[in-house]
């Protein structure tokens, strides 16, 4: 780690870690406040009749009848993981790849701080943007349902649990987004590469909701670890989840780093 | 200080650097002179540790440059051949950010060269134009008061008052016993202030030579014009100058030989002298026809 890099770094990305942040409350804002229009009305009925494969690939399997459920299946399912993926795909490509492909990395590198050291510092710019996502997100998040609820909002400890395995998830992806980083020269290539793994494992678990024959295809994606509403309910394994995903990160970000400090960089 | 050992490096292409080896002693400023592509920059970037040799070393103070980086860089200033910084920064947060991952505590040096290159650092670094962003690398360079430069290009995107800033500083680090590997790919740049300089051709260095052999083998085109037609035709009757006359106008060529040239011509009324240097393949030419077989 090195102080001053590490500065500049949270000076130049602090508006991106905020607008994330805030802008994940708001749209978590509206959905919990369209909530009371969509439940216990006909829309509920309607989805009870859809299959039930189709029920299981949109994250509707206990109906929309409580609010932190709704919150879990239509934003924690969905456009929490867009939004989320985005950031960290794009930040960790960002913080080594651009500077590679750009040339910025010379000046950074010109000075007497190691490879691993400069990796490192960028490493833990982009799993501190992710830590302060997830505090706004998850402070936010319930400040914002306890607003607009009224009442208890949504219970806190289950509203934590979710946001702090979805951190881990998103380590996690950031640490394969950040291995590509440090990976190619051509920052598109570290982007495409990362934007392709996500989709892939995103619609392997799609097709395992969809279809019971194909259910292990879940299993081979990261995803798997991810069950929003397991998650509120207390079912998940949420310690197995929450080491694995943290090991798998590191070790990602560990590689990345290795291989950083070893090859030629056209600077 | 600057030592390389049967450097050695090919790209995919088949392009690369090939058993390129030289010591440049400290205090010397050496010039490395080359086309476009020749292999500067790439050797350049294996003493910044940036790729990994693929046969032979590079060193600088003693230091591996690929293994000890971080120690090379110590003792380094550098200024990049293509200048692409930080985006999102002022040239002031830029400077801070180098001085802080140096653990360089004395601003009075930086002050110093910001005032020599008469540039304002409060400013965003994209608003900068080409020459003011190549003044504020160059700060980044030399304020830490290293004991090696390592100089990429550094006079090219300078006007010619900050050129002859450029020269007085690195005149002025040699006195201070500084050691300097600058590259150009314009004899003209690096003449001023190189002590020896080295030419490379796709990938292989061809020549080593003190500045001043060079300028003796660098031949000059001087356009005379003198004060009538007879006279101009008395001077061009000398064929030791290689004459080549257009009314009053006689063009000589001159290599090294400048007290006999200037005798040559003393005794008729001149009005204009103007002088045409050879460019950089001239040189290597007559340096293979000098020497028979330059390698």
């Amino acid at each position: 780690m090195n102080a001053a890099l590490f500065a500049t770094n949270l000076k130049t990305n602090m508006k991106n870690f905020f607008s994330y942040g805030i802008g994940s409350v708001l749209y978590l804002a509206m959905i919990i406040w369209i909530f009371p229009s969509v439940s216990n009305t006909d829309m509920e009925k309607l989805i009870r009749q859809m299959p039930k494969n189709l029920i299981e690939a949109f994250n509707f399997t206990s109906g929309i009848s409580s609010a932190d459920h709704f919150v879990a299946n239509e934003f924690y399912g969905l456009l929490y993981l867009l939004i989320m993926a985005i950031f960290a795909i794009t930040t960790a490509v960002k913080l080594i790849a651009h500077h590679v492909d750009r040339g910025s990395m010379a000046f950074i590198l010109a000075a007497p701080q190691s490879r691993v050291k400069v990796a490192l510092t960028q490493a833990a710019t982009l799993v501190f943007g992710l830590l302060l996502i997830a505090a706004i997100m998850t402070v936010g998040g319930w400040l914002v349902a306890l607003a607009i609820l009224g009442g208890d909002g949504i219970p806190f400890a289950p509203f934590f649990r979710l946001n702090a395995i979805g951190f881990l998830l998103f380590y996690a992806i950031a640490g394969y987004a950040f291995f590509f980083s440090c990976l190619f020269n051509d920052e598109k290539r570290a982007l495409s590469a990362a934007s392709l793994l996500t989709l892939v494992f995103y619609v392997l678990d799609l097709v395992g909701r969809l279809s019971d024959r194909l259910d292990w295809c879940r299993h081979l994606s990261v995803f798997a670890a991810y069950r929003p509403q397991d998650l509120l309910d207390g079912t998940a394994h949420v310690a197995v989840t929450a080491i694995g995903l943290f090991a798998a990160g590191t070790a990602l970000y560990l590689i990345g780093i290795a291989l950083f400090s070893k090859r030629d960089l056209p600077l | 200080m600057i030592e390389l050992n049967g450097l050695t490096k090919t790209f995919a292409n088949g392009r690369g650097i090939f058993d390129l080896s030289f010591r440049i002693p400290e205090g010397e400023v050496f010039g490395y002179l080359g086309p476009n592509g020749a292999g500067k920059s790439t050797t350049i970037r294996h003493l910044m540790g940036f790729l990994k040799p693929e046969k032979g070393s590079a060193a600088v103070c003693g230091h591996d440059c690929w293994r000890q980086a971080p120690l090379v860089h110590q003792r380094v200033g550098y200024l990049p051949g293509e200048l692409a910084f930080p985006e999102g920064i002022t040239g002031r947060a830029f400077l801070r950010l180098m001085a802080g991952m140096r653990g360089t505590r004395d601003e009075k040096r930086r002050d110093a060269l910001l005032e020599r290159f008469q540039l304002n650092p409060d400013i965003p670094i994209r608003k900068m134009s080409k020459g003011t962003k190549q003044k504020l690398a160059m700060v980044a360079a030399f304020m830490h008061d290293p004991a090696v430069y390592i100089l990429d290009e550094p006079t090219s995107g300078l006007d010619p008052v900050m050129q002859k800033v450029f020269v007085d500083l690195i005149l002025e680090e040699k006195n201070r016993g500084k050691t300097v590997l600058m590259s150009s790919h314009s004899f003209r740049e690096i003449e001023k202030t190189c002590d020896r300089i080295a030419i490379i051709k796709q990938g292989r260095l061809i020549a080593i030579e003190d500045i001043h052999t060079l300028q003796r083998k660098q031949r000059k085109i001087f356009e005379v014009t003198f004060g009538d037609e007879e006279a101009a035709k008395r001077a061009a009757a000398n064929e030791s100058f290689d004459p080549t006359r257009r009314g009053r106008t006689v063009d000589f060529v001159v290599q090294g030989d400048y007290n006999a040239f200037l005798d040559a011509i003393r005794r008729e009324s001149v009005v204009n002298v103007s002088v045409h240097e050879q460019d950089l393949e001239d040189i290597f030419m007559d340096y293979y026809a000098g020497e028979g077989d330059g390698r």
